[in-house]
């Protein structure tokens, strides 16, 4: 940043207060909208689930709804596999994502591009196109099991329908956020500080582990975060390839509103999601302010 | 461009965008359409009945519109009582596909207009069976059956009967699958349907405003008893599909020998090649798997009422109730009587003899439910 602002012929960023209202009118427009369509509903949900009419009708403090869910063992399993499917998705994302990236820093020429346009690809197909074409390939009697049959494998006992299948789904899907993000963290390891540690005898393992690991920690963080959040609350995947229970959130909380005819409940829902959305957008949050800090 | 033109015609552009949705009225003569039905419906009015419709209207154009889905065309519907209090363009004229009682109060309102008395000359064919509400027209009707792969399954062993299917599924573990009841018709049915075996093969027992918690209840809770009791003899120990296109693919794919399909959609299906022509097609005899019919509602203060009434009369037609048959793969809205002796024999395989229905309203939510919470996680599918 700083070497940018003292490359450009007029600085970057004007003290001059002339330029002040203009910049405050460009973020006026993004700030209104998620004020409008992302706090207000939220505060909004909070607030209708917890101070509502009883029985009786008249207003006051009720946990009810929420002490329902908790105590409901099928919303809880809902909230268990939602949970472990975010883990796994996270796990296998950085043990598929890390090494596509550190290839993709450390190499040079042809095959790492085709390599990096082929790590991208996931985010040109939408995510319904996927699941379709999931249950053709790894769906029972799909090409897997007709290529293995072809000579003479067993079949495989097929992830479709089964929790498995959302988080293949999901991890597919998020190979090229993850890849970008930490491929840009990639880009804050200087070669040199990499050859110094060579040259004092480190093997890769301690180079990776001393000098490259805590440069990207940063990249790292904010990789999980921004998968976990969308994994979390994701929908079409584990609609199409999941099971029908348990369900993840964002089906479940679908259902209960449009099928079950039970805002109340799906609010709950929302706001129980919301919350651990928040726990993991804070870890997001934190390490950004931690950059800009440095 | 110099930042103050930028920022004029932005603000332009804005104020533009902010105008369009205002400038677009109805125009006379173009009866506008909507629908929440799936892409084959639309295909249909698009290919078959809009150029029929047009041929035979001079001057009188459809324009078709995807509401998208049920929930959309309550939307619409909304818009229109809103339109009707301020005596301003609803810019609707024709559901394809609607409950008249949804959005609640669109009747008082004025909003639908009274079919059974607006004099269509095709009125009096349609089938009683079908007629829910003065306001609405059903106009085609699908019913669920059963699809099986006949080289695996001969017709002759074909189940007949409940009993004949629970036993069959029982002794052909894995190869009988139905979707999540709430995610289509073709698993909602056969659930309902299950439903219907448990409380004395009755579908009077249950209408649209019986339903209460205690007697909920008792009826759904055994036929839980009955699903769960099947449950892991179905596909992969008791695995739903997600919907039913998923379903006809599993059977397309060879994976199951039989599910419960949608009357239309396996007829396209076939019909295109999606699953083979050996896919047989059997309706249980003791009580047929519930249907429902397709109802059109036009809009009584929509520009083209009359033209709108027009077309509903005109989809009475023998061309139109035929086309439902050969094209859609449905059947009639019409009673049979009412359909060419010929196109009787060939469809007589999936010519209901009765249409038991499951009422919807607070059923559907306890049903759905229900069904998740008692049936879908019986089972423990690692064990």
């Amino acid at each position: 940043m700083t070497d940018a602002a003292e490359g450009a012929k007029r600085p970057l960023i004007e003290g001059a207060a002339s330029r002040r209202p203009t910049g405050l009118l460009l973020v006026a427009i993004p700030v209104f909208l998620v004020g409008w369509l992302v706090i207000w509903p939220i505060i909004n949900a909070i607030g209708r689930t917890l101070w509502r009419p009883d029985a009786s009708g008249t207003m006051g403090f009720d946990l009810s709804s929420y002490v329902f869910f908790f105590s409901d063992q099928y919303s809880i399993n809902n909230l268990t596999i939602t949970l472990w499917t975010t883990l796994m998705c996270a796990i296998l994302l950085l043990v598929i994502c890390l090494p596509i990236a550190l290839y993709l820093r450390f190499s040079h020429g042809r095959l790492p591009a085709y390599v990096q346009a082929l790590a991208i690809f996931p985010m040109f197909v939408p995510s319904i196109i996927l699941a379709y074409a999931f249950i053709r390939v790894l769906g029972p009697n799909g090409m897997v099991d007709i290529l293995l049959n072809s000579v003479g494998l067993p079949k495989i006992r097929t992830p479709y329908l089964t929790p498995w299948g959302p988080v293949i789904g999901l991890v597919w899907d998020n190979i090229p956020l993850t890849v970008l993000i930490l491929l840009s963290g990639l880009g804050n390891v200087a070669n040199h500080a990499i050859e110094a540690a060579r040259d004092v005898g480190a093997n890769r393992l301690q180079v990776f582990w001393h000098i490259i690991l805590p440069r990207i920690s940063n990249s790292l963080l904010v990789a999980i975060s921004f998968a976990v959040l969308g994994i979390f609350s994701s929908f079409t995947l584990p609609y199409l390839l999941g099971p029908a229970a348990p369900e993840m959130m964002g089906p479940f909380m679908n259902r209960t509103f449009r099928e079950v005819n039970d805002p109340l409940n799906a609010i709950t829902q929302a706001v129980i999601t919301f919350g651990f959305c928040i726990a993991f957008g804070l870890f997001y949050v934190r390490s950004v302010a931690r950059n800009q800090g440095q | 461009m110099k930042r103050r033109d930028f920022m004029i015609s932005a603000a332009g552009g804005v104020a533009g965008l902010a105008l369009l949705p205002r400038m677009s009225f109805a125009a006379e003569g173009v009866i506008d359409w909507y629908t929440s039905s799936d892409s084959n419906i639309l295909d249909f009015w698009t290919n078959t009945v809009k150029p029929a419709f047009e041929a035979a209207n001079p001057g009188v154009s459809i324009n078709l519109v995807d509401a998208g889905d049920g929930a959309g065309i309550i939307a619409i519907g909304e818009r229109a009582i809103a339109a009707k209090q301020q005596g301003a363009d609803p810019q609707a004229d024709f559901f394809e596909s609607g409950d008249a009682l949804l959005p609640s109060g669109a009747i008082e309102a004025g909003v639908y207009a009274n079919i059974a008395e607006a004099g269509l000359t095709n009125y009096s064919k349609v089938n009683p069976l079908a007629i829910q509400s003065d306001y609405s027209l059903p106009y085609r009707g699908s019913q669920v059956l059963l699809a099986y792969d006949s080289t695996k399954l001969s017709a002759a062993d074909a189940p007949k009967n409940w009993d004949e299917l629970v036993a069959w599924i029982k002794a052909n573990p894995g190869q009988f699958v139905y979707n999540r009841p709430d995610k289509g018709g073709s698993g909602g049915n056969f659930v309902r349907r299950a439903i219907h075996q448990a409380n004395g093969l009755d579908p009077a027992a249950f209408t649209v405003d019986n339903y209460t918690e205690e007697f909920g209840n008792e009826a759904l809770g055994k036929a839980w008893a009955i699903l769960s009791d099947i449950a892991p003899s179905l596909y992969d120990g008791g695995a739903y599909s997600s919907g039913n296109t998923q379903s006809i693919q599993l059977l397309a794919q060879g994976v199951v020998t039989m599910a419960p399909v949608w009357s239309d959609q396996v007829l396209q299906a076939i019909d295109q090649g999606v699953l083979p022509a050996e896919t047989g097609l059997v309706q249980l005899q003791d009580l047929a798997l519930a249907g429902g019919f397709t109802r059109s509602i036009v809009i009584e203060n929509g520009v083209n009422r009359d033209a709108a009434l027009k077309l509903a009369d005109f989809i009475l037609s023998e061309e139109i109730q035929s086309a439902i048959l050969t094209e859609l793969g449905g059947f009639p809205g019409v009673s049979w009587d009412y359909v060419s002796a010929e196109l009787r024999e060939r469809f007589a395989d999936i010519v209901p003899l009765t249409i038991p229905t499951f009422p919807g309203g607070a059923w559907d939510g306890a049903i759905n439910d229900g069904w998740y919470r008692n049936v879908a996680p019986n089972v423990d599918r690692n064990a």
